[in-house]
């Protein structure tokens, strides 16, 4: 049922000579159109004319979205964005369809000077110093910024260097000069949608490891997840997904073993998705094993070393009136010949060493305020930020909202009302086609919103996110809007 | 091309008409039946001290380095068993700890605790006489591993097993 709707609607489009991303054009007009018509978009609330200088360090999805609400609410804006990368904004969930060979890298890359809003100055440099008791920041070019509110939005680095036997010493960000990375990650089955030229690369090596399937020779492909937050948790398991139906659609998935090894020990942390998920891994004879992070890997020999960890049970604790617990763990290695790695992620060292970071690096702020814990004309959103389950384009959605709201309230002498809930999503390709919409928020109850049994798959999200979310992202979110 | 647009009007629509409305479909308020003073008088200070100090010797960290939204992050992570799907927790020991005292009724709601303990502890002088109290010259004892660990595994796979693939009990930060 599912799959006829999907074929029907793909078959129309091919009759009516229209390409995917014409689709996706399309449906941008109308859907931008629709937002704005239903009231689904929210205005700032009456444009203020308060004055403050505002500096934004960042200008990714996050950023560049706050900096256009920011100019949108204010009558007098005076806002700075810090931004040394030409392609820093950019629409990061497509990179997993590019893994899959769904989508082109140009399809997720966006010019950052064509975001940068009215009225927003833009700096190309990089911000290296904090001092938030002057409320200063020096930038890369030796230039002092004062601010009066500070809006962290830096993003992530991925940290591939954690990871022995890459001789990879250097930490990247998703887009941007990735040299370092690219001449191991993207070669001899090694692959990573982390950064965007990772997602092209990936695609040319499931293919290899596709047509390997295919000539009947017995294959192996392991799915990593680290031990630290990640950008998109469903990532790591979104391309397994796809890995598996792409060698169904080559006829040889019979031929291959796919293993996702995390080192948590779930899938999620809502149960209802959970609980759908391991379903789903079931289904499609896709195979687990909790508890084993990545550590090492020989590209050479294609071994990957993991350490595996469990728990054992202790003496007697007489404080907590229970056996106290003691933590084991051993190496453990496993051969591949296609191994997707979902690389450690971590705070830049210049925010995390910072007076501003904190002893994990993210900038510490209260969770629903998005007000930094010691400083409070600072705030951060995004990846950056200390708030849990947050790393996500559709957390940003809802809390560059909330960063502008408080600020704005703050530079008016009033209380901070506005409060970020915990929302995120995840839409979970489980193949090509279909996806589960996976909402949730802190109470760790699916928060669908649609009146659809969340835990399903279905074409429509598949729709969703294929043809919609990117120009949601681009007409809705970028403009400060919705 | 009609029924294009018919097709991609009909999912914005779909979209747009619902909205992307902030709160939860049921925020069910969860009632804790002690204060997050409480909990920390009649557990938490066992192992990390009156003033928030950690006790070495039981290897349980300081709480009185942090402020409160710092600290919500850990106590979070520590009861959800982690902050992400599949990452897991930065705290082993504690998330399983924690179940364990969550059952005895020694539940709490992160946020309020997290700001008891910024209340109470965060830069706050530790009287000299407790610090010479927590830190004994005596080494920790170490179980001895190789016997250990082969005794220990089959009496603990019951409690590996099921934390395999029991999730975390609910946990309802609300409380306002």
């Amino acid at each position: 049922m599912l799959k006829e709707g999907m074929e029907l609607i793909d078959a129309h489009f091919k009759d009516e000579g229209i390409s995917r991303r014409d689709a996706i054009k399309m449906f941008g007009a109308s859907g931008a159109a629709m937002l704005m018509a239903s009231g689904a978009t929210t205005e700032a609330k009456a444009s203020s004319a308060v004055k403050a200088k505002i500096l934004i360090v960042g200008g990714g999805l996050a950023g560049m979205s706050t900096a256009a609400r920011f100019a949108n609410s204010l009558d007098n804006p005076d806002i700075t964005v810090l931004e040394p990368a030409e392609h820093s904004t950019s629409y990061q969930p497509g990179q997993t369809l590019v893994g899959a060979g769904v989508w082109k890298n140009e399809d997720t890359q966006y010019n950052r000077d064509d975001f940068v809003p009215e009225g927003v100055t833009l700096i190309k440099e990089k911000a290296v110093e904090f001092d938030p008791d002057n409320n200063t920041v020096k930038t890369s070019g030796g230039k002092t910024l004062k601010y009066d509110y500070l809006v962290i939005a830096a993003g992530l680095k991925l940290d591939f260097s954690k990871i022995e036997g890459l001789g990879i010493t250097e930490s990247i960000t998703s887009r941007g000069d990735d040299s370092a990375v690219r001449k191991v990650i993207g070669q001899n089955g090694i692959a990573s949608i982390y950064f965007a030229n990772g997602a092209t690369d990936t695609w040319t090596q499931m293919q290899k490891f596709i047509a390997d399937a295919k000539s009947g020779k017995k294959v192996k492909g392991l799915f990593t997840h680290p031990n630290t937050p990640i950008k998109c948790g469903g990532a790591p398991k979104k391309i397994m997904y796809l890995t598996d139906a792409r060698l169904r659609e080559a006829g040889a998935r019979e031929n291959a073993e796919l293993m996702f090894l995390p080192n948590g020990s779930k899938m999620f942390g809502v149960k209802e998705y959970h609980d759908a998920i391991v379903n789903q891994f079931e289904a499609r004879d896709m195979k687990w094993n909790y508890r084993h992070n990545l550590v090492g890997v020989d590209p050479i020999k294609k071994v990957a070393t993991f350490s595996r960890h469990w728990k054992e049970k202790g003496d007697w604790d007489e404080d907590l009136e229970e056996y106290s617990i003691v933590p084991r763990s051993e190496k453990v290695e496993k051969e591949f010949d296609f191994l997707h790695i979902t690389p450690p992620m971590r705070a830049a060292e210049e925010i995390a060493n910072s007076p501003v970071g904190s002893s994990k690096g993210w900038v510490p702020v209260n969770k629903e305020t998005l007000q930094h814990v010691k400083f409070p004309n600072v705030f951060a959103l995004g990846d950056i930020a200390a708030v849990p389950m947050g790393k996500t384009g559709g957390s940003a959605r809802k809390q560059y909202k909330v960063v502008v709201e408080n600020v704005i309230s703050m530079m008016e002498g009033k209380e901070l009302v506005s409060k970020y809930a915990g929302y995120t999503v995840c839409p979970l390709i489980t193949s090509i086609g279909t996806v589960m919409l996976a909402e949730f928020n802190w109470t760790k109850k699916p928060t669908p919103s649609f009146p659809l049994d969340p835990t399903q798959e279905r074409w429509i999200w598949w729709l969703l996110k294929v043809y919609a979310l990117k120009p949601m992202t681009q007409y809705g979110m970028l403009s400060g809007r919705a | 091309m009609k029924k294009t647009n018919t097709i991609l009007l009909s999912i914005a629509a779909l979209f747009a008409l619902s909205g992307c409305n902030d709160t939860p479909s049921s925020p069910e308020a969860k009632k804790y039946t002690k204060t997050s003073e409480e909990v920390y008088q009649q557990s938490c200070v066992k192992c990390h001290g009156k003033n928030g100090e950690g006790i070495t010797e039981k290897k349980s960290p300081a709480l009185n380095d942090r402020q409160a939204g710092e600290l919500e992050l850990d106590l979070f992570d520590v009861k959800n068993g982690g902050t992400n799907q599949s990452s897991g927790t930065d705290h082993d020991i504690m998330e399983h700890n924690m179940q364990k005292l969550m059952a005895k009724g020694y539940d709490y709601d992160p946020k309020a605790m997290a700001e008891y303990i910024e209340k109470s502890f965060f830069n706050k002088e530790v009287p000299k006489e407790e610090v010479a109290e927590v830190t004994p010259e005596a080494v920790p004892v170490v179980a001895e591993p190789a016997v250990e660990a082969v005794t220990a595994v089959t009496e603990v796979t019951p409690v590996v097993a099921t934390e395999e693939v029991t999730p975390t009990p609910e946990v309802t930060p609300v409380a306002e």
